[in-house]
Parts: C-alpha cells; structure tokens; sequence
C-alpha cells in the first residue's frame, strides 16, 4: 500500500536580526521545528523566498503557513503574501509580549529571561496554530486559501490524458498531484494520484462510502471549503471512477 | 550612523551555514567593530523600508551570506544599494576545514571559530573600506 505523503506547515520567520524581537521570532519557529513540531513543519527561508526561491514559493501555495513577525513591520507576512499566497495564521511577537505582560525584550543576540520567555508563548502558539491546520480543528481549514488557477472563460474540464492531469507538485517535494474541475474552475489537488491508488489496492470500489471517505482523506491534504463539499464529492467521485475504469482496464 | 559601515547578513534560518553567517555579523557588530558598523535587516531592506535603506544609502555595505545562492548580496543589489564587500559562510570553510560548523539553534565550538574567523576577515576588510575612503 503506498504512503501518502504527510502535509505539513511550512513556518515563516522574519528573523530581523537588530530587534530582539526579531531574534524572539526566530528562536520561536526554531523551537518549533525542532522540538514542538519536529514532523509537521518545514522552515521556509525568507532569505531565498525572497530572492525568488520557486520551491519555497511554490510549496507556500499548495501548503499553509504560519507567519512569525517581530514587529507591526510584519516583513515575513507580508513577504509570504506578496509572493506566493496569505499565510494561514499569522503572529506578531510584540503583540504576545504585550498581552501577557513580559518585561522588556533585550538582547539580539542572546536574549534575556524575558526575551526567552516570549520565544516560549511564542513557539507554544505556533504549535497550536499547525495543530489545527492540520485538521485537528475543522473551522480553521477556511482560513487557507485553496490553490485553484485563473478561473476560465467556460467551464473546463479536468485533462483527459492522464499523464497530462498527474504530475508532481511543483514544490519539488515530489507529491503527486492531480487537476480536477470543480465548479467551474480547475483545481489541483494534492496527494490524490496516492490517495486513489490506496483507496483501490483497498478494495474500495466507487459508491456513496466510498465518495465520503475520499472526501475526508482529500481533506487532510486539501482546504475544502465548506460550501463546496458537495462540488468536490462530486468531482472526487467522477475521477475516482476513471481512474478505477483505467486500473481495470489494465489489469 | 554617519560614517558606519553597513553589515547585512543573510537571515536563513534552517542551515548551519544561515546560522554561521548571522553569528559572523553579530561579532562584527557587537565585538568587533562596534562603533563603526550597524547591522540591517536583509527583509527590510527587499521589502522597501525608507528607514532601513535611508540607513544603508550613502554607506558602504558588506553582505555575509551562508551559501552560494547568496540571497543578501543578490537582494541588495537588487534594491538598487551597491554592495561594497561580498563573504559567503562557505568560502570561509573551505580556508578553514577544520572547522566544519554543526548545529541551527546552537552552533558547536567548530562553528564558532567559523564565524568568528569569518567576521575577523569581515572586520579586516572594513578597515580596508574606511581606509579607501
């Protein structure tokens, strides 16, 4: 049975490195990455993001981020929307050291007890936020934005030729990922070559069960938005019975 | 900041290398050349803060960055602020094998010296700057 690839978070720090609240950011995604969250985010480099980095603007697309900014200058959330897509949640340090009443943040470099201590609440809340974009908590999918291209003049239709639909996530992760017309517009779906291929060495044969587990498993890799459940059952349901039509066929 | 020099290093933050160049400059900075340097914010800087590029017009600008992509440099240019010096984390341990850098949150002592021998050569290279001038 394939494994599907996990989703992640990716964590955008601004780092500014002559504010101590920028090295508050940057202590905060670290903890994150590294203890909290160890198997559920990635860093983007603002730096190479920036610089025009496609991998890191690409994954930033098709995967929710979390923006951590030392100041009201917010240059990492700004950054993350200006180049690729709204981060999902989005933190500013100054505000968590104003509203829970920490001393001043000193030290760029090493940061004192205080500093250390915003980087804590910080990182907890990261922590947090990546929970719930992961679909421990449904209401915060409708936050992220669903990767969709420039809607056509007429309705399109998902490309016929397979080898043309599926293909590998343009992020360089090497996720497969599949174009499926939904309401009128061509969305690209992540992971669902894979999810369709576990489904099927499953047993699992198209139907009414079948639709609405591929919509709960489509779900932990794609934002579905509320109001188009029912869009994407149908959409899911149509492929899905292609793609079993072609492994038939096949086999 | 009349007179100072500019040290903008380059902010990444999920390599050894972005952690090396970050300690370089912060020694450069805080050590080193304390009242002769200031350091800018690379995002700043891209994202056309008038403060941070009014800091940085007019003075001579040194960039570290942690790998050949050399984001800083790249960037600076790119906003339209000649860079004056250019260093890279990686040239530097190729002078320095020995020191081979471990470590994002916490550099090991190897890493260390890195930066430490790099902003060193940072250093020398602002004085050469100020003496040009």
């Amino acid at each position: 049975m394939p494994l599907l690839p996990k989703k992640k978070v990716g964590i955008v720090a601004c780092s500014g490195e002559e504010l101590p609240e920028g090295t508050v950011s940057r202590v905060a995604a670290l903890k994150v990455l590294e203890a909290l969250r160890p198997n559920d985010t990635v860093t983007i480099c603002l730096p190479l993001f920036l610089a025009g980095g496609e991998g890191d603007r690409a994954f930033a697309r098709f995967y929710p981020t979390v923006a951590i900014d030392g100041c009201e200058k917010r240059c990492a959330a700004r950054a993350t929307e200006m180049y690729s897509g709204k981060p999902a949640a989005s933190i500013v340090v100054t505000d968590v050291v104003a509203g829970n009443g920490l001393g001043p943040i000193r030290g760029t470099r090493r940061l004192n007890e205080a500093g250390m201590q915003a980087a804590d609440l910080v990182a907890q809340e990261v922590a947090r936020l990546v929970d719930e974009l992961l679909g421990r908590k449904r209401e915060a999918e409708a936050e992220v934005e669903v990767a969709v291209e420039e809607p056509a003049a007429e309705a399109p239709e998902a490309p016929e030729d397979e080898e043309e639909a599926i293909t590998l996530c343009s992020c360089g992760s090497g996720i497969p990922v599949q174009k499926v017309a939904i309401n009128g517009r061509v969305v690209t779906l992540i992971a669902l070559p894979a999810i369709f291929e576990q489904f099927y060495q499953a047993g699992k044969r198209p139907g009414n069960g079948t639709t609405r587990e591929l919509l709960e498993t489509t779900r932990i890799y794609n934002p579905i938005p509320p109001e188009e459940e029912a869009a994407y059952a149908e959409a899911l349901a149509r492929e899905y019975e292609k793609f079993c039509r072609k492994r038939a066929a096949h086999s | 900041m009349s007179g100072k020099v500019v040290v903008v290093p380059c902010s990444g933050i999920g390599k050894t290398f972005g952690t090396v160049s970050r300690e370089a400059a912060y020694t450069v900075v805080e050590d080193l050349r304390p009242d002769r340097t200031e350091l800018v914010a690379l995002s700043l800087l891209v994202l056309g803060d008038e403060e941070a590029r009014a800091a940085v017009a007019g003075h001579p600008t040194v960039t570290i960055d942690g790998c050949r992509l050399a984001c800083a440099t790249k960037m600076v240019q790119e906003s339209g602020l000649p860079v004056a010096r250019s260093f890279t984390v990686l040239d530097a341990f190729r002078k320095h094998r020995d020191l081979k850098p471990e470590g994002i949150s916490a550099l090991n002592p190897e890493g260390q010296q890195l930066a430490r021998a790099l902003a060193e050569e940072v250093a020398a290279a602002i004085d050469a700057l100020e003496g040009e001038a």
